[in-house]
């Protein structure tokens, strides 16, 4: 008993030197402020995914998509002196799916479906929209139904489809820390195809009464350039007059031109209570300005003519023309927001309570409350953090689902024999209107769980799951908009992060344990201790496979990034193709009518490693692909039939989302023969995808995109691989033989990607310890597609043919990879690789391949 | 007005914070300074949590950080 006394005052004792300890001048932080939120080293890489459940159409089922999302986020802090910080953030998302661009009355009938023929009869395989029709309506202007023999007020999102498109996202920032003050400022850019943003910040950081009071003050500044596409399914239907001055047309396609820019301020302060608590407020206030509509999102109208309102008989029915328009807001917008924390200890469990309470109002009349409670429990090595949170707003003062308007949309007379037409009055419409269900009154509810756990000193991962539902009952004065917009989405996410100060003196001691260890049964007197990164050192960035770890317990993290260009010339095996023979012999038994003239890929990889023994290592490889394609019409090409849509916009097609995720081990072979043989088997799981499609427009489908804008193989392949690297005292070489075999039969598309072979070879000089490099030459033979599309693909040209890919590639590289210096991230290394086409022999008739960029960054530990 | 307001509850707050609140001397705050009382209790989740709410919800992008985000039109 007075033994555990004793142990016990030791570890409060202990506690409080090392609380004290973390206090001192210089590198003290708030008290509030934890490991993770203070200035240290570190790099995290996260992916998520976002998926909408179906919207209710009520008399019509959907079969197009809902919203998905995938994303990846990857952030590195790193120390640059004692009192200067860089943090980068990079994020990428990508999206497709169907999303409302306006809600209408049920009886309008908006969401169409779409018939289609198959060898088992005539089914419904969609919802196209439709929003310019005649609807019945009583005195009272509700929409009457002849068959219910009544009013019918139900009101149904009228939903179209977006096409997948591609966000990224780089910001950078640095902070400064004074012993009792920080100062961050901070840059950014959104890029998107309709929106580019950028973004500037800075915010100050004052710490008082030995740094239990912190008062905070930032500012931040946006400004948006708008490039939007308007839907072309919708256009047809969509009155866009309010906006003419700003819509221009090219190839066919309006696209709005807008800009517009953000303001926001905030303040705030945080305060330790006691011992075991601690709250935070802040008040922010964001002035908008410029165009701050969505140009994808339009109000339905239900014009009376006066005319026909007076002719209207005993029953008072007339027929109103529905007609959409897109939205019109405020052209500047106040938001203030007023949030509060309270985080409490919970001794008994020695975990905590996050509660959190945000208000927020706008000038556009919205109130909005949300309430979250967090729960966050340490399990041994795990952290168990449930989460709930509420949500709550009213509907701005000009949201409304539809308008009725007594007005003709239109009116034609005549005069002397001449046609007058008479347009509605805008005046006579409110100013501003919306029926974007985002500025719609409901509830929201949303759970989620997350789970994190140290995998070893360094290195954490954590994956959460969050279910949202929104549902117009749930505001919290029960007055919602209607059940029309209620929805769900999931959001899950899985990410690793690598504390650099962690996986350092991780090392250390693994280095002192191995050198202990050799020392007591090594008494040749030759003990090396392992420097991070040195047996990876030299290995050409773009080689995958080619190295084990060299001890038992050892782990490694890279971030892999390959970027890939296609353009120019139309060539085959023998050199360049003429328009003229792409036509006639490209899209057999067809005649080819667009080829690409430009397709990029990139490719963000996380590569984990992991040796259980001191021969194997394991290796899990998860990654996210973007692609997008330009065309060129060629030459001599058939002529367009008339109504139809070819899908070829001058746009692009852009597509990404998750590839499929590589598990592999590989294994030091025990024989050496004049070097190191290692031999590696992975096998890629289909988590990628083969069922992207182009969007419907123009009222015709696009069906499955084309095979190199598929994010997967949606096989399951085997990845065989055999290495040899040899040293010498100023040279060091290798050589590899890798293979891609497709498992099994077709993938969901009906095709199979071709097997691939890939013979490579490489010398490396090290320049000094820090920087060597590399000369590679690679040969890749890659077989043709098997099979063909299952389903309709619009088949624009030689690329959406199985004939014209694979084929055999002789590249040359040059390469540099450098290790940084114990200093910031030291012992982390940075490899480049450039890898040129010398000749590119590919089956058919393909676009003529650039060099490749691979850039790589790994840390050994 | 607004921002008056919002700035004298600011003080408000923090007078009453400062005085309810006792004294914590820095080999007090071993417990403050454990992982699960940080402010963010999962930072790597922020993030991505803002951009959702933001794209779903009028008030989802109220934030107390530095812009960025993208349009959201989805």
């Amino acid at each position: 008993m007075a033994a555990t006394d004793g142990a016990a005052r030791a570890a409060n004792a202990l506690q409080a030197l090392s609380s004290a300890a973390l206090l001192l001048p210089g590198i003290l932080a708030p008290a509030h402020v934890r490991a993770q939120d203070a200035p240290v080293e570190e790099f995290s890489f996260q992916f998520d995914h976002f998926e909408e459940g179906r919207r209710d159409l009520i008399d019509v089922r959907s079969d197009l998509d809902p919203i998905q999302v995938d994303v990846v986020h990857g952030s590195l802090n790193a120390i640059l002196s004692d009192r200067l910080n860089l943090r980068l953030n990079y994020a990428q998302d990508s999206w497709s799916g169907a999303t409302p661009f306006t809600t209408a009355p049920l009886a309008a009938n908006g969401n169409r479906a779409i018939l289609r023929d198959t060898p088992n009869g005539v089914i419904q395989s969609g919802a196209s929209p439709y929003a310019n029709n005649r609807v019945l309506l009583d005195s009272a202007r509700r929409p009457y139904v002849s068959a219910l023999g009544g009013p019918d007020t139900r009101v149904v999102h009228i939903l179209s489809s977006a096409s997948p498109e591609i966000r990224q996202q780089g910001d950078l920032s640095f902070a400064y820390e004074w012993q009792d003050a920080g100062l961050e400022v901070g840059a950014g850019v959104s890029d998107e195809p309709d929106f580019y943003s950028r973004f500037g910040n800075a915010a100050l950081r004052f710490d008082f009464r030995q740094k239990t009071t912190t008062l905070k003050f930032g500012v931040a500044y946006t400004d948006n350039d708008i490039h939007a596409i308007l839907d072309s399914d919708v256009v047809p239907y969509l009155t866009r007059n309010a906006y003419a001055d700003r819509i221009t047309r090219r190839d066919g396609e309006e696209i709005l031109g807008a800009g517009s820019h953000e303001w926001t301020w905030h303040a705030g302060v945080t305060q330790v209570l006691n011992r075991q608590s601690l709250m935070d407020f802040s008040v922010g206030w964001t002035q908008s300005r410029g165009f701050l509509a969505s140009p994808y999102k339009a109000t339905a109208v239900l014009f009376v003519d006066p005319m026909l309102a007076q002719a209207a008989g005993a029953t008072g029915l007339v027929a109103g023309d529905m007609r959409v328009l897109m939205e019109q807001r405020p052209d500047t917008r106040e938001q203030w927001a007023f949030s509060s924390r309270y985080v409490h200890y919970v001794e008994a469990l020695d975990a905590a309570l996050h509660l959190n309470y945000q208000f927020a109002s706008d000038s556009w009349g919205m109130r909005a409350n949300t309430f979250v409670a967090q729960w966050v429990q340490p399990l041994g090595a795990w952290t168990l953090t449930p989460r709930l949170r509420y949500y709550s707003q009213n509907a701005v003062s000009f949201y409304t689902p539809y308008m009725v308007s007594e007005q003709a949309y239109r009116r034609v007379s005549f005069e002397d024999g001449e046609p007058i037409i008479q347009n509605f009055d805008p005046a006579l419409l409110p100013r501003y209107f919306s029926s974007d269900h985002r500025l719609a009154g409901f509830g929201g509810v949303s759970g989620s769980l997350t789970l994190s756990r140290e995998l070893t000193r360094g290195l954490s991962f954590e994956a959460s799951v969050e279910s949202y539902k929104r549902d117009s009952s749930l505001q919290l004065d029960g007055s919602g908009s209607g059940a029309y917009a209620d929805m769900d989405f999931t959001v899950v996410s899985a990410g690793v992060k690598l504390d650099f100060a962690g996986a350092r003196t991780r090392a250390e001691r693994r280095d002192r344990e191995s050198m202990t260890a050799q020392g007591e049964h090594d008494h040749s007197g030759m003990s090396m201790p392992m420097s991070a990164g040195a047996h990876e050192h030299g290995l050409p960035p773009g080689l995958m496979f080619a190295h084990t770890l060299p001890r038992a317990g050892d782990v490694m993290m890279a971030y892999h990034y390959q970027s890939m260009l296609q353009s120019g010339a139309m060539i085959d095996a023998h050199g360049r193709v003429s328009d003229a023979d792409i036509v006639s012999e490209a899209c057999l038994p067809e005649a080819c009518r667009y080829v690409p003239r430009e397709m990029s890929m990139r490719m963000h990889m996380l590569d984990l490693m992991y040796a259980p023994t001191d021969r194997l290592t394991l290796m899990l490889m998860p990654q996210l692909m973007s692609m997008e394609m330009h065309f060129r019409e060629l030459d001599g090409r058939p002529p367009v039939t008339p109504g139809e849509h070819e899908h070829a916009n001058s746009g692009g097609h852009r597509s990404g989302g998750f590839g499929d995720t590589v598990v592999a081990a590989i294994a030091k072979l025990p024989f050496s023969a004049g070097g190191q043989w290692h031999a590696g088997l992975g096998l890629s799981l289909p988590t990628g995808k083969v069922d992207l499609e182009l969007r419907r427009m123009f009222k015709t489908d696009g069906g499955l995109m084309h095979f190199d804008m598929q994010t997967g193989s949606g096989t399951w392949d085997l990845l065989p691989s055999v290495t040899y690297t040899g040293m010498g005292a100023h040279l060091n070489w290798g050589a590899q033989w890798s293979a891609i075999a497709r498992l099994g039969g077709r993938n969901d598309s009906g095709y199979r990607l071709g097997n691939q072979q890939q013979l490579n070879g490489w010398l490396s000089y090290p320049v000094s310890h820090a920087l060597s490099l590399t000369l590679r030459s690679t040969y890749t033979w890659r077989g043709k597609v098997e099979g063909d599309f299952n389903a309709y693909s619009a088949r624009l040209g030689p690329m959406d043919f199985p004939f014209n890919q694979g084929g055999r590639l002789l590249e040359a590289g040059i390469g540099a990879s450098y290790t940084i210096p114990a200093t910031s991230l030291g012992g982390s290394q940075l490899s480049l690789e450039w890898v040129a086409p010398v000749h590119d022999a590919p089956y058919g008739v393909q676009l003529a391949r650039k060099p490749v960029l691979n850039a790589s960054w790994q840390y050994h530990f | 007005m607004k921002a008056k307001g919002a700035v004298s509850l600011l003080f408000v707050l923090l007078l009453s914070c400062l005085s309810a609140c006792t004294t914590v001397q820095p080999w007090e705050r071993g417990v403050l300074a454990k992982p699960q009382m940080g402010l963010e209790a999962n930072p790597m989740q922020s993030r991505m949590r803002t951009h959702v709410y933001s794209s779903r919800e009028a008030a989802g992008d109220v934030n107390f950080s530095g812009g960025g985000g993208g349009c959201g039109c989805y």
